[in-house]
């Protein structure tokens, strides 16, 4: 398909698509200069690699870019080249506008089809993982260049066809940002990674799709998995965790034991004295005070 | 009904196992717990955490298989792997991490010592390979490197130590992993002077070394109640990992020796006398007053191949690592022996046994035109064993091994099983779907009950009935691709050298790791 640019606003065939900020073709046939400085939108650009090697900035940081590879720009965030230079080649592109939420999550409006909470574990993901190089990500290419056939074409039932594409396009991308960060190969180095969040963050009330979602599973195949690597679900896993940490925690005379029960994701002092009584034989207090005392 | 039940605190977890009288395995259970490396060569886990999940694991065992069948537990045993150093305060309390084996912070203490006439002095007074691994160095660097907790440390003790006193209250370390701590002399049975005293401590600063079958006291009262057991429930202080696998393999006797291939590998001996060796090669462990378990370690066992997997199995469902294995394996399987001359050297994790050199890394050696993808697959599982027969032959040149047998995960996959048979040239035995650790421990608790009048008539007992006979054919090709692979391991050693100090020079740190923040946190 040869070059070209649509701009919301601007162009007939984005009136039915006020999501689409932006969507084009570029080829660049020698060396522009001033042709791609750098600038910031609220929308999420999503730029695609047909051919050529390209070198942008993205939030002040240089990544290279070759055919297949995708740059993924979120909202309010700086991006183009050294002195605006556009390196021979060829890509493709679109810009998307989302909502952002009072919680500094971002969603996609009422065009998408996805389900609420759909649309919260993508918002979260986007955010989550700073990953400006999608590589090899050849399926991006595709969905643009149906959109574009879409968009000129205008055969009957276009409009929720593009809708659709857009919302296809937003799911790979999350799932691509997720299995990038997790090879789906390496299952303790995923839970280990997976144990050092939660233990940043021992007090937030962490639930089994929150854990699944950070190292990108499903939550069915996590809890199997987590079950046959520790032998634990993956709650009382965290619980295993949580008294781990308490019981350090008692060893030392100056913090509370209310403050011990929140600070390790207890809902109060008394659901932590009647988990940890129930494991370790002990109340809370009873246990410090033995280790306390001199042997 | 009685029943046996054993705890392994394993290098990933504890496992847990109840078994019957006659040694019928009744149920188990696995918990994990992380090993935490916050620097290159640190390798520390968490006390407390190790605590919690035996503890967790113990009761959620009792309560499934025990107590509703009304079983009596009359005995609990403990095994655990061997060389980790745990500080603690005078109030017991643990200062800082547990540090496990395969923790490399002493090296420079572990290379001066290794090399020096004190070094071949302690070893052969205390039978353990000076090594970072061993609990003598590791002491050593703390009273040189980390002197505040060194000063602080009222008591140095193993894992299992830990865990035991928090149940029992007291501080004992068994003869079995007091000998893997590079401290005990293992022909008086008694703390050695010199070691402490390089070590910088006095005898007064370790647990009391006692034999294998000791009780190791009673059970706390809120522990009773909260796994309902009774106060006289018998907690023996059992032996190591290394020495309950060779056990529980019935290895006691003339002319056999046993191979463990899990993560890492060993292949041991036991008998009445040490290997004496004077390249300090083998270790010697004390099992009872005279009984010794003899061998050497390797650190690339099945942890390498899963390595080969991860960077170039395939992967059909996500994490899915058993299904990548099984089908490198049956790719392997259309390989001829020898690999159509492509060698490997496996040592990605440096080595141990026999060449002890920990700057040793991994090669294919012999590419031509022609080798293919499983020609690569076939290679690495045949370099792991080719190391293990070399460890096994090292050992063969003092004690005349005339049967084998074989336990652990990667060694037990019958396609493993048979390569070993037929490079050792010697039929090998195993019995699948067994966990030899787990069962030496029963056999130890069982012969101090005394079910059986003693730990031969125990190993007696042992039936391995599967048996890998050896080809002589295949031997034979094995044999000539083994003599290449021998030397190159001898031979590359000043390209070990140089290529490992490459790696360190160029090597991009990564970004540091960062702390838990509960605990710090002030309110």
């Amino acid at each position: 398909m040869n070059q070209f640019v649509l701009q919301q606003g601007k162009s007939a065939e984005l009136l039915l698509f006020p999501q689409i900020l932006e969507v084009g073709i570029k080829k660049i046939g020698s060396i522009q200069l001033n042709a791609f400085s750098t600038t910031t939108t609220d929308g999420l650009r999503i730029y695609y690699i047909i051919e050529g090697r390209f070198e942008w900035r993205i939030n002040h940081q240089t990544y290279i870019y070759y055919p297949g590879d995708v740059a993924l720009i979120l909202p309010g965030t700086p991006f183009g080249s050294d002195n605006g230079v556009l390196e021979i080649g060829s890509f493709t592109w679109i810009q998307l506008s989302l909502h952002r939420l009072d919680n500094g999550q971002i969603q996609p409006g009422k065009w998408s089809g996805l389900s609420e909470t759909e649309t919260a574990a993508i918002g979260k993901t986007l955010l989550l993982n700073s990953m400006p190089v999608l590589s090899r990500f050849n399926e991006v290419g595709k969905i643009l260049k149906c959109i574009h056939a879409e968009l000129f074409g205008n055969e009957v039932g276009y409009q929720a066809s593009i809708n659709h594409q857009l919302d296809e396009l937003l799911i790979q991308v999350a799932r691509k940002m997720t299995k990038q960060s997790h090879a789906n190969r390496d299952f303790p180095k995923t839970f280990m990674h997976l144990e050092e969040v939660l233990r940043q963050d021992l007090a937030h009330q962490w639930t089994v799709e929150e854990m699944a979602a950070l190292v990108g599973m499903g939550t069915t195949l996590f809890t199997e998995r987590v079950k046959s690597y520790s032998g634990f679900s993956p709650i009382n896993y965290l619980i295993n965790i949580r008294i781990s940490e308490a019981i350090k925690l008692l060893k030392r005379p100056e913090i509370s034991v209310t403050d011990i029960a929140l600070d390790t994701g207890f809902y109060s002092s008394q659901h932590f004295s009647t988990t940890f009584k129930k494991l370790t034989g002990y109340r809370p207090s009873e246990f410090r005070k033995n280790h306390l005392r001199n042997k | 009904m009685k029943c046996i039940i054993t705890i392994e605190l394993g290098t990933n977890g504890v496992r847990v196992f109840a078994f019957n009288l006659s040694g019928r395995v009744i149920g188990s259970m696995k918990g994990y717990f992380p090993t935490f490396h916050t620097e290159p060569d640190h390798s520390e886990q968490d006390p407390e955490q190790i605590f919690i999940t035996t503890l967790y694991v113990l009761k959620n065992l009792l309560n499934e298989f025990i107590h509703p069948k009304k079983y009596e537990v009359a005995c609990i045993c403990f095994s655990a792997s061997m060389h980790s150093v745990l500080a603690v305060d005078k109030n017991g309390n643990p200062l800082g991490n547990a540090i496990t084996w395969a923790d490399n912070r002493a090296k420079k203490e572990a290379q001066e010592l290794r090399y020096s006439e004190l070094g071949k002095k302690l070893y052969a007074a205390t039978g353990t390979p000076i090594h970072p691994m061993s609990p003598v160095v590791k002491i050593a660097w703390m009273k040189n490197r980390d002197k505040e907790r060194f000063r602080l440390a009222s008591k140095f003790l193993s894992i299992k130590s830990y865990i035991i006193h928090q149940l029992t209250g007291e501080y004992n370390i068994d003869y079995s992993l007091a000998s893997a701590t590079g401290l005990l002399n293992i022909h008086t049975v008694a703390w050695e002077a010199d070691a402490l005293q390089y070590a910088g401590i006095t005898s007064t600063r370790l647990p009391d070394v006692v034999p294998v079958f000791t009780s190791a006291g009673k059970l706390k009262k809120a522990y009773q109640q909260s796994l309902r057991l009774p106060s006289g429930t018998k907690i023996l202080l059992g032996s190591s990992d290394g020495c309950l696998a060779t056990l529980g393999d019935g290895v006691k006797g003339v002319g056999k020796a046993t191979i463990t291939i899990e993560d890492s590998g060993a292949v041991r001996v036991m008998g009445p006398t040490v290997l004496k060796d004077e390249q300090m090669r083998f270790f010697n462990y004390l099992l009872t007053d005279d009984c010794y378990v003899s061998g050497g370690p390797t650190n690339n066992g099945g942890n390498i191949l899963e390595w080969f997997s991860r960077q170039f199995g395939e992967f059909t469902n996500p994490f899915d690592m058993e299904n990548s294995l099984q089908q490198l394996i049956e790719e392997a399987s259309k390989v001829p022996r020898g690999s159509d001359g492509l060698l490997f050297l496996p040592y990605l994790l440096g080595e141990r046994a026999p060449i002890w050199n920990a700057n040793a890394r991994g090669m294919y050696f012999g590419l031509n035109i022609k080798h293919e993808r499983k020609h690569f697959i076939r290679a690495t599982i045949e370099g792991i064993l080719y190391e293990i027969y070399s460890i096994g032959k090292t050992l063969g040149e003092q004690r005349n091994i005339k049967s084998l047998s074989v336990n652990g995960s990667f060694g037990t996959i019958p396609f493993c099983t048979q390569m070993i048979a037929d490079m050792f040239n010697k039929p090998v035995r195993v019995r699948q779907q067994y966990h030899s650790v787990s069962f030496g421990a029963y056999l130890l608790s069982a012969t101090e009950m005394g079910i059986y009048k003693s730990l031969d008539e125990a190993a007696q007992t042992v039936e391995l009935p599967d048996v890998f006979k050896p080809n002589k054919q295949h031997h034979a090709v094995y044999a000539d691709y083994f003599s290449i692979y021998e030397k190159l391991s001898i031979k590359l050693a000043d390209e070990f050298e140089a290529i490992s100090s490459l790696q360190q020079k160029y090597a991009v740190t990564d970004a540091p790791v960062k702390k838990s923040k509960t605990g710090s946190k002030s309110r």
